[in-house]
């Protein structure tokens, strides 16, 4: 099974060189008045690689994911992610209700001049399956297609870190698959670093090249996920890694409650 | 067809009022005839005053609910993003609520006497807390997942300003301004009804003086339509303004 992992998974080093962001944490520390959400988190994410990041409820992967984004500041510890274009999606869409599809996508190009920012809002509405919707209030759209919008909006200003945060946690289980492949296949394509936070561990495995598990405010796990790309449902190595990380996340929770 | 259905009872009204009028039953020192207020209107529309009080009228109300609207939407915005400025304004102005506007009256033609300034000071006061109170309130409201998003796609705060909470207000805003504009047309008629030589509302107490009942009668319609044309206005302008909001594009 393992023995494609070398020719098929994409090659960080690779990517490296063209349109993803290293991005490097040290040391990095957070809390909420007295209550101290992350300590000493250190990453190293080389270019293009994707990333997910588990936790049970609670743990910190937003707040990290915030300090990666460069929404928040960390207390202490470094991040950077290089000077880089840094978009972030969300559980929920977050489009203007108060503007069309169209110019929702245009948010994430703010600098262009008005011909171009309309023009490749298009094409990327095209590639995220939304051809002709510009035009619609996102008041009308399905939910699957508010986050593809997001995920338009997030895309088109070309981001070498993509950071998603449980993009696809309200979707029902149908538009998820589909939101992943979308998601999966984009990042194929445009090479950028991608870090998702997710609480699903079968999506972690099935995006990711390496999931990291967060634990008290720590990187508990650090796994390598080499399983070829496009991935198959039900993968026998991919579902050993799941049952791995589950074990971990459920034996904490045992632990807890005993 | 369904459109004249909400015109069946009005007309049956009329025509009952009419009727009872024609019969005698309803003597015209009380209630006169539709058909009397009608050539009352017509009358007073031929000379031209039946315009120029409805000019001045029309004036107060406009001037006085601009300068009412334009400082408790200023200051409605300015508390809603400034902490500091609303400290320093909004226990005070929520202490001033609490007075009701008309209950100045006799200090405000002590003040002003029964020139322009006083019906329009009224007026202004009258329309400035709801607007004020529905302008922060919205400002309030507006989603933080929307700022902090605005935010991230490296928005400047002018832009944050006019793309996110000016529209995230708006339906608010708009619940205000038609409050207001009842409270505009309520204040005018008190106000033209105790102190004024001109307007509607003097063409109703001069009427009652020399007891033209159908004149008085025809006063009140008018504030009825002047009101009415003033939410028909700020409706269609809320239908234009909030398109993007399912709740006002069913109602088109
Ligand atoms: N802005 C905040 N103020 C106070 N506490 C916060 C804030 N954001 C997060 N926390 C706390 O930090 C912890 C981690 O939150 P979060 O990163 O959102 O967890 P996760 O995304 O893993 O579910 C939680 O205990 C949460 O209550
Ligand atoms: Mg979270």
């Amino acid at each position: 099974m393992n023995m494609h992992v070398s020719d098929a998974a994409p090659d960080p080093a690779i990517r490296a060189s063209t349109r993803g962001a290293r991005v490097v944490l040290r040391g990095l520390e957070k809390s909420f008045g007295a209550h101290r959400v992350l300590h000493g988190i250190d990453i190293d994410i080389p270019a293009g690689q994707f990333v997910a990041i588990v936790g049970r409820s609670g743990c910190g992967k937003s707040t990290l994911l915030r300090l990666i984004a460069g929404l928040d500041q960390p207390a202490a510890g470094t991040v950077d992610p290089g000077g880089e274009i840094v978009r972030l999606m969300f559980q929920e869409p977050r489009l203007l209700p108060w503007q069309r599809v169209l110019a929702n996508v245009e948010v994430g190009l703010a600098h262009a001049d008005r011909q171009t920012r309309t023009r490749r809002s298009q094409d990327v509405l095209a590639q995220v399956g939304l051809t002709g919707r510009g035009g619609d209030w996102p008041a009308v759209l399905s939910g699957g297609q508010k986050q593809r919008v997001a995920l338009a909006r997030a895309l088109v200003g070309q981001p070498t870190l993509l950071a998603l945060d449980e993009p696809l946690g309200a979707l029902d289980a149908l538009t998820r698959i589909e939101m992943q492949e979308l998601i999966e296949t984009v990042w194929r394509e445009k090479g950028f670093t991608a870090i998702v936070v997710t609480h699903d561990v079968t999506e972690a495995v099935a995006l990711a090249d390496r999931i990291l598990v967060v634990e008290d405010g720590r990187i508990a796990m650090d796994v390598q996920v080499d399983v070829p790309r496009p991935r198959r449902r039900g993968d026998a190595a991919a579902a050993a890694i799941e049952g791995r990380i589950l074990d971990r996340l459920l034996t904490r929770q045992a632990t807890f409650s005993a | 067809m369904k459109r004249f259905l909400p015109w069946i009872v009005p007309g049956l009204l009329i025509l009952v009022w009419q009727a009872a009028g024609q019969t005698g039953m309803l003597r015209a020192q009380i209630l006169p005839m539709p058909t009397a207020v009608a050539s009352a209107a017509w009358t007073l529309a031929r000379t031209g005053e039946l315009w120029s009080h409805v000019e001045i009228s029309a004036w107060r109300a406009l001037t006085g609910f601009a300068i009412g609207g334009g400082i408790g939407f200023a200051l409605g915005m300015a508390n809603g993003l400034s902490r500091l400025s609303e400290a320093v304004l909004d226990s005070t102005l929520q202490m001033v609520r609490n007075i009701p506007h008309l209950a100045l009256i006799p200090l405000v033609i002590l003040w002003f006497g029964v020139d322009e300034q006083a019906k329009i000071f009224l007026v202004a006061l009258g329309v400035f807390f709801p607007i004020y109170v529905n302008t922060l309130h919205g400002v309030r409201s507006v989603d933080r997942h929307l700022l902090e998003m605005g935010r991230a796609y490296g928005m400047t705060g002018r832009q944050i300003f006019l793309r996110i909470v000016l529209p995230g207000a708006l339906p608010s805003v708009f619940v205000g301004l038609r409050y207001g504009l009842g409270i505009m047309w309520l204040t005018l008629i008190v106000a033209e009804t105790i102190s004024a030589s001109s307007g509607i509302g003097y063409m109703a107490m001069n009427a009652r003086e020399f007891m033209l009942v159908d004149v008085v009668v025809f006063a009140i319609l008018i504030y009825a339509a002047l009101g009415k044309l003033a939410d028909s206005i700020a409706r269609w302008l809320e239908r234009v303004c909030l398109a993007w909001n399912p709740v006002y594009a069913k109602a088109r």
